[in-house]
């Protein structure tokens, strides 16, 4: 027996507990709650297999888009002062062929999203 | 502590007659029940959830009530640890025995649900010191200086609360508590020293062996 154990007062006072039985709808009360949570549907699983291949390519297109924009920042950056880099924003809203088609893609990337989303969401049988 | 057999009664509150080779005996008939039972609950069979209920009610709730001296939270709790069981039935490695993996389980569902309703909120000082033993006249006051210090385990830091009550329910097992709290032995050896520091400092009354006597005779 070692220190902890020996018995004194304070042992005899904790030790010597009266059992307490536990009251007679105690086993119904928890098997209920117990058949309940069985009978409830299976969450619905998050669907990483199809969104994990989606943030990856936005975020490669986050990323890619970055780098692009710093590069060609950069490579500007001697030719512009100041009042030319303002200048240069009306010429850049004024649009051209190929800004119309960056603009088109970057709707069509969006519709193509909003369509997928859909589609996940009827599987999953929420719509 | 032991579980319940299998008829219902409780082979805990008959415990202290029973021969070493017996009891071992019933305890390794429950392990088998246990193993039993939790085969065929992960099979999907939910009835085969009530012979773990019916085996272990009895310790779980009688684990709860010292952790709260409250008979209806008690059987709450109680009753919380065992839902929690069923979920995380499949996370039970069978390197164990049923009973340790029960206990610390729930021993974590009493913690938590005691953070955040907790008891009592009274410091140990403020405990008051109950009259000496041999100068009670009843076995009212006899009853009410051991209630008195049960409750005072109730106002210890839950750092040294907590290896008081399983110390005590596992019977004065260090290694059973231990188990249970998923901490080294000597580190729950530590705790229940300071633990009883502080309760002696708290009642130093308890400390005379001629008084110690008397309440065990008159509980008793």
């Amino acid at each position: 027996m070692d220190s902890t154990s020996k018995t004194n007062n304070l042992d005899q006072i904790l030790a010597a507990e009266e059992e307490l039985a536990p009251s007679s709808g105690f086993v119904a009360s928890v098997m209920e709650r117990v058949r309940e949570e069985a009978a409830a549907p299976e969450p619905i699983p998050f669907p990483w297999k199809r969104v994990v291949p989606g943030v990856v390519l936005a975020l490669g297109g986050v990323v890619w888009l970055g780098v692009e924009g710093a590069r060609q920042g950069l490579a500007r950056l001697p030719e512009l002062d100041a009042a030319s880099a303002l200048r240069l924003v009306p010429l850049q809203m004024s649009g051209t062929l190929e800004d119309a088609g960056w603009v088109a893609a970057a709707l069509g990337v969006s519709l193509l999203s909003w369509l997928l989303a859909r589609r996940m969401i009827g599987r999953s049988g929420l719509l | 502590m032991q579980p319940a057999a299998e008829d219902g009664g409780p082979t805990a509150m008959r415990g202290a007659d029973l021969s070493t080779t017996a009891h071992n005996a019933s305890a390794a008939r429950g392990h088998e029940a246990d193993l039993a039972d939790v085969e065929r609950v992960l099979a999907g069979d939910v009835n085969a959830f009530g012979g773990i209920v019916r085996r272990w009610q009895g310790p779980l709730v009688n684990m709860a009530w010292r952790y709260c001296r409250d008979r209806g939270r008690a059987e709450e709790m109680a009753q919380e640890a065992l839902v929690r069981a069923w979920r995380g039935m499949s996370q039970w490695r069978r390197e164990g025995s049923f009973s340790t993996w029960l206990f610390a389980l729930a021993a974590n569902v009493f913690r938590s649900e005691l953070k955040r309703f907790p008891t009592l909120d009274v410091r140990i000082e403020d405990v008051p010191e109950p009259a000496r033993a041999a100068m009670q006249e009843s076995d009212l006051a006899t009853r009410q200086t051991i209630d008195v210090v049960r409750r005072a385990v109730l106002t210890l830091p839950q750092r040294y609360r907590e290896p008081v009550v399983l110390f005590y329910f596992h019977e004065m097992d260090v290694g059973a508590a231990a188990r249970t709290m998923g901490m080294p032995e000597g580190t729950v050896k530590a705790r229940l020293a300071r633990a009883r520091a502080l309760l002696k400092k708290r009642f130093p009354h308890l400390e005379d062996e001629k008084a110690a006597m008397e309440l065990a005779e008159k509980e008793a």
